[in-house]
């Protein structure tokens, strides 16, 4: 029934050539080459509960009273955009656990590219032919990050309306043409008729994730045309790929990780409770809640305003509000720039244009390694300085001096990172069997006082020599070896 | 190289525990956190407190005591329409707060109350203002170097009373009285709006509290009994502005007081553990954490560590 | 059938035996066992979530039983696929995807040759049509960006205050004199302007004075445009708009909640602290004859962050 079928198709479709080679693809088996899949099967979820909820969700802020089952809000004028998102986590069935799954989602989605990229800078796996796939990732990244803001405001509640508002700030901030900017994208002074509710909302389900999409099909093309990275290692080259093929095997283990990965979502989105926009209310450009922070993956920008002093330009009649533009523009600007063009600076600094298809191990790179752990840290530093205030009530420390810590720490803390991640490499390169387990040495002790070692047997498993590659067999032998016909000679059964 | 089972699960276990802890700390539920609520909105609160005037055995911090009013108590009660009446008790309490504020206050605030280089004037403040700080333990005060904060309170609530009755009579026209509150016909979304307004920026729209400037904070208002709650409105205690009739009415803050009791601190959480109240920090720790971080585990399971 | 296989015939089929073929599990059976609990515990998992959500749909049940079941077929699943299909390992080789020189080298000829052969011989029309696509691209832009709202102009600048506006609360009641005590605070809006963004203003009572008399506000804080004690700022906080809604009685600061910035009330609101470039703006206010709390005159500023055109 199989070959019939497959007849027909590639009749049509002449698929049979290569979807044989595409069955046969080689998968190299290390974890951390699933990383990118945590990241793309919650980017799934986030399709799936997305287009759920926008099934209800109203992008309007024209106001209604609301009438729904949450007593406190009863009576109350809304928008009907946070009356329909109200109205999902109390009054739509399964709603909240969609709302709340979709949401948990994207923090999982943006956490993952995260990790994702770093093993990616730090296996240096971005080294031609793959630039072109990391500056795609950085573009996802960047989507990403954008359409969670996007997603995030559409309720239209307190907190998130507060972003909104600095969001305009934000662009007010740009010199020349900052308030035309801001004027066009709200349809006036904000807030603006509301337009800028139903602007998001288009952006949030249908430009950005069909850009998105987009550059996952490039993102996973390439990966299949240019074939994984891997590791060095027992039979590994530069001009083969070892692992596992992609049926059954890959296949299995990575539609089991789908489901493992929407499993822990929504059981997240069941047991945690996340963005509960009933307690926050409807939003009001006169009113604010304490202790508002964005959502993590924005939370680097947050900080970066914070920690930023108050230098505002002013002259010749004009104002550039600097604090806003530097951490909130210019700074941004610069780490995504230094993210697009690292594979370039790091290919004309080392001088290597040779292709690279096996990863180095960290250690091997320090410099690499050690610039971006400092990357890392920076990123780290300002994140943590967009929740001050938390950070001083839960410590009891003056809000002054969190601040002030962070400003020095942002600075200081990266550069001694480097160093001491610098210094790690060397010394992990430089040290026999490091990380991996030893042989243990027992120590006898003689009646006369005399010490003495003797190595221990090996471990059972320690010793297991991995098998040599072979390729993904076309054709297997089916037949039991009873029933063969005479000594090497087999029957193939079709 | 492959390794032996417990090799393996080296790295992993250590995953496994910081995710452990980080979800133990999340979830677990304390007298800030919120927890998973069953409370049923369908039926506005129709709870009664009257704070126990001639009780002994209720401790401040409870909500709703289960004290049986009097029928002086009640009487007032009934008057109520205003949500809030002011009172202050029989002038047979003055003696033995005098005493009691001779022993435990008048070293700082002096012995007719009105202060000293350490500790401010209390004359004029009112009994209410006084049953404030009383009956949340701010004072006797713990550091004096800091800001006063909530302790289990060191007199029972006669006690309170009594010393709160004795600075009344040293001005017997000026302060805030002991209110009481009654909830019957508050609107809880009235009192929503209005927390919203005026509360929610120094105490957190959850009520979570969080720091305020040159080491000052503004306390969680997941303890703060009704009238604790009204009294503080009225009196300004510390930092917080002082909300007069003309800003906030009795029956607004007798809604604002309803909200708090009734939605601060019972919060409709129904989409699980609270995490906090908090927001996005905790929000953040427990996506990255445990989220990323378990399947992070499920990748060490299925792929190899070569 | 003993026929050989009509494709290549370098391709020999592989033993059965062969031990990349076999198991990774040394007792396949039990991991097969287990494997198969897990997903029939899921898929009951799933059952249950099918009545959870039709009897009682309760989120945390929903979840446990969704994501339980979700997380238990997946497991089995993986362990299907790792323990026991073929455990390798295997390998394909990579070709050189990129072409070679003689391709590349045909390539760029068939473009510079034959395109280049009509550049040269049509210059004007190669021109004019770079010329009118550029032209078409730019004024393309125009409805994408300008349509979308209106300019700024003035706006900025503008409040609804007015002189004589009556201030007002949330709920349109008339703010007088006697309203606020010393230490109160209150958010106020122009009469018939309440809840409009720009014209947010925050209303504190520093002291108890009479009508008319002026609080010693230092500089740039203006003494004559406060009244019984009362002085009133714009609300909206001159780093990036967010109401400044946190008053700290005893220290007579404003902080804003959203990045901290802190504002002496004592000197115009003046920024001691955190991000905020300049002080909040001052809104002069007087009391009428009725006692009523009236604005005398619009803010003499644009209220809120900064922009370009802000002088």
């Amino acid at each position: 029934m199989i070959d019939a079928s497959l007849r027909w198709v590639d009749d049509r479709l002449g698929v049979a050539k290569g979807g044989r080679t595409f069955l046969d693809k080689i998968f190299p088996d290390h974890w951390s080459f699933m990383l990118g899949e945590i990241a793309l099967y919650s980017f799934v979820v986030l399709l799936g509960t997305g287009v759920f909820l926008s099934l209800y969700y109203v992008p309007s802020a024209h106001e209604i009273v609301y009438h729904g089952s949450y007593l406190p809000l009863r009576g109350q004028k809304v928008s009907e955009a946070y009356a329909s998102s109200v109205g999902l986590s109390f009054d739509v069935k399964s709603g909240l656990l969609m709302r709340q799954a979709h949401h948990w989602a994207a923090d999982i989605f943006l956490g993952s590219i995260a990790v994702h990229m770093a093993r990616v800078f730090f296996t240096g796996a971005f080294r031609k032919p793959r630039e072109l796939n990391w500056i795609v990732g950085v573009t996802m990244l960047i989507l990403g990050i954008v359409n969670g803001f996007l997603g995030y405001s559409l309720p239209d509640d307190l907190v998130s309306g507060t972003g909104i508002r600095i969001a305009f700030s934000i662009v007010e901030s740009i010199p020349l043409v900052g308030s035309y900017l801001g004027f066009f994208l709200f349809g006036g002074n904000y807030p603006g008729s509301g337009i800028i509710l139903e602007r998001f909302f288009l952006l949030h389900i249908l430009i950005v994730p069909a850009l998105i999409v987009g550059l996952l099909g490039a993102h996973l093309g390439l990966l299949v045309k240019q074939k994984h990275t891997q590791f060095p290692g027992k039979g590994k080259t530069e001009h083969n790929v070892v692992g596992s093929p992609m049926f059954p095997t890959f296949m299995a283990k990575t539609n089991g990780f789908l489901f493992m990965t929407v499993g822990v979502i929504f059981l997240l989105g069941g047991f945690a409770q996340i963005n509960p926009i009933w307690q926050f209310g409807q939003y009001e450009p006169y009113q604010i809640s304490y202790a508002v922070q964005p959502d993590w993956y924005m939370g680097w920008l947050d900080g970066a305003l914070r920690i930023m002093p108050s230098w505002e330009w002013v002259g010749w009649g004009h104002t550039i509000p600097l604090e806003v533009f530097l951490p909130a523009v210019i700074f941004p600007g610069i780490i995504f720039n230094i993210f697009i063009v690292w594979p370039f600076l790091e290919a004309k600094r080392t001088k290597d244009r040779a292709y690279h298809n096996l990863l180095d191990r960290p250690r091997d790179r320090p410099k690499r390694t050690g610039a971006g752990a400092m990357m890392l840290m920076l990123l780290f530093m300002v994140f943590c300085a967009s929740s001050t205030d938390v950070l001083a009530n839960f410590f009891h420390i003056k809000l002054n001096y969190v601040l002030w810590f962070f400003r020095i720490a942002v600075i200081v803390i990266p550069i001694i990172t480097y160093f001491i991640t610098y210094q790690i490499c060397q010394e992990m390169r430089h040290a026999e069997g490091v990380g991996k387990r030893k042989r243990p040495n027992v120590v006898f002790r003689s009646d006369d006082g005399e010490y003495s070692t003797v190595a221990t047997e090996p471990r059972p498993g320690d010793g297991h020599e991995e098998l040599d590659a072979i390729p993904v067999p076309t054709y297997i032998d089916l037949t039991p070896p009873e029933l063969a016909t005479g000594a090497g000679v087999r029957r193939v059964m079709r | 190289m492959r390794r032996t089972l417990r090799g393996r699960l080296a790295a992993p276990a250590a995953l496994v525990g910081a995710v452990a802890i980080v979800g133990v700390v999340a979830f677990w539920p304390s007298g800030a956190m919120a927890t998973a609520s069953t409370t049923n909105y369908a039926t506005p609160t129709t709870t009664t407190t009257l704070p126990p005037l001639m009780a002994q055995h209720t401790t401040p911090t409870t909500i709703g005591t289960t004290a049986r009013p009097s029928p002086a108590a009640r009487a007032k009660a009934a008057v109520t329409a205003q949500g809030i009446t002011y009172a202050v008790p029989p002038d047979s309490f003055i003696a033995p707060g005098q005493a009691l504020f001779s022993a435990n206050c008048a070293s700082c605030h002096g012995p007719e109350a009105s202060g000293t280089s350490r500790a401010p004037n209390l004359q004029g403040l009112g009994a209410g203002t006084v049953d404030f700080w009383v009956s949340t333990g701010r004072m006797p005060l713990a550091n004096p170097t800091a800001q006063a904060i909530r302790k289990p309170p060191k007199f029972d609530r006669l006690q309170t009373l009594e010393i709160s009755t004795f600075v009344q009579s040293l001005t017997p026209d000026q302060g805030v009285g002991i209110p009481l509150v009654n909830l019957s016909n508050a609107d809880l979304e009235n009192g929503n709006s209005l927390f919203t307004l005026n509360c929610a920026a120094c105490h957190t729209i959850t009520g979570a509290g969080d720091a305020l400037a040159g080491g000052a904070y503004a306390p969680s208002l997941h303890l703060a009994t009704t009238t604790q709650i009204v009294e503080a409105i009225r009196s300004g205690p510390g930092n917080m502005p002082q909300f007069s009739q003309g800003n906030i009415t009795d029956p607004e803050a007798r809604d604002i007081a309803a909200y708090v009791h009734g939605v601060i601190q019972h919060p409709a959480n129904r989409g699980g553990f609270g995490l906090g109240g908090i927001g996005p920090v905790g929000e953040g720790f427990v996506g990255l954490l445990l989220g990323v971080g378990l399947l992070m585990l499920v990748c060490f399971w299925i792929g190899e560590r070569t | 059938m003993s026929a050989e296989p009509t494709k290549a015939p370098s391709v020999t089929p592989v033993a059965l035996s062969e031990p990349h073929l076999q198991p990774l599990a040394k007792h396949p059976e039990r991991v097969q066992i287990l494997a198969g609990l897990a997903m029939f515990v899921g898929t009951l998992g799933f059952l249950g979530f099918g009545i959870v959500y039709w009897v009682s749909d309760q989120t945390q049940w929903e979840a446990a039983t969704f994501g339980f079941g979700m997380l238990l077929l997946g497991a089995g699943v993986i362990a299907w696929g790792k323990y026991l299909m073929a455990q390798g390992p295997f390998v394909e080789e990579r070709h050189d995807f990129h072409s070679t020189e003689a391709e590349r080298a045909a390539m760029t000829v068939a473009i510079t040759e034959r395109g280049g052969l009509e550049i040269q011989r049509r210059k004007v029309l190669g021109g004019l049509f770079v010329l009118g696509s550029t032209v078409m691209g730019i004024v393309l832009l125009f409805p994408l960006i300008r349509s979308l709202g209106p300019k700024p102009g003035n706006v900025l600048f503008e409040t609804n205050w007015r002189k004589g506006s009556q201030l007002v609360a949330l709920d349109g009641r008339v703010i007088t004199v006697d309203d606020l005590d010393v230490g109160g605070v209150l958010t106020v809006f122009p009469q018939g302007f309440v809840g409009s963004s720009p014209d947010q203003t925050i209303l504190i009572r520093l002291a108890q004075l009479p009508a008319g008399a002026a609080f010693p506000l230092q500089s740039p804080g203006r003494p004559e445009w406060t009244t019984a004690g009362y002085v009133a700022y714009s609300k909206m906080c001159t780093h990036l708009g967010c109401p400044v809604g946190l008053y700290q009685e005893q220290t007579q600061q404003l902080v804003c909640p959203c990045h901290q910035s802190i504002f002496n009330v004592k000197a115009g609101a003046v920024p001691e602290f955190g991000p905020a470039p300049r002080p909040l703006p001052q809104l002069p206010i007087y009391a009428d004859a009725n006692g009523n709390l009236r604005a005398s005159d619009g803010y003499n500023q644009a209220v809120g962050p900064g922009f370009w055109e802000r002088p």
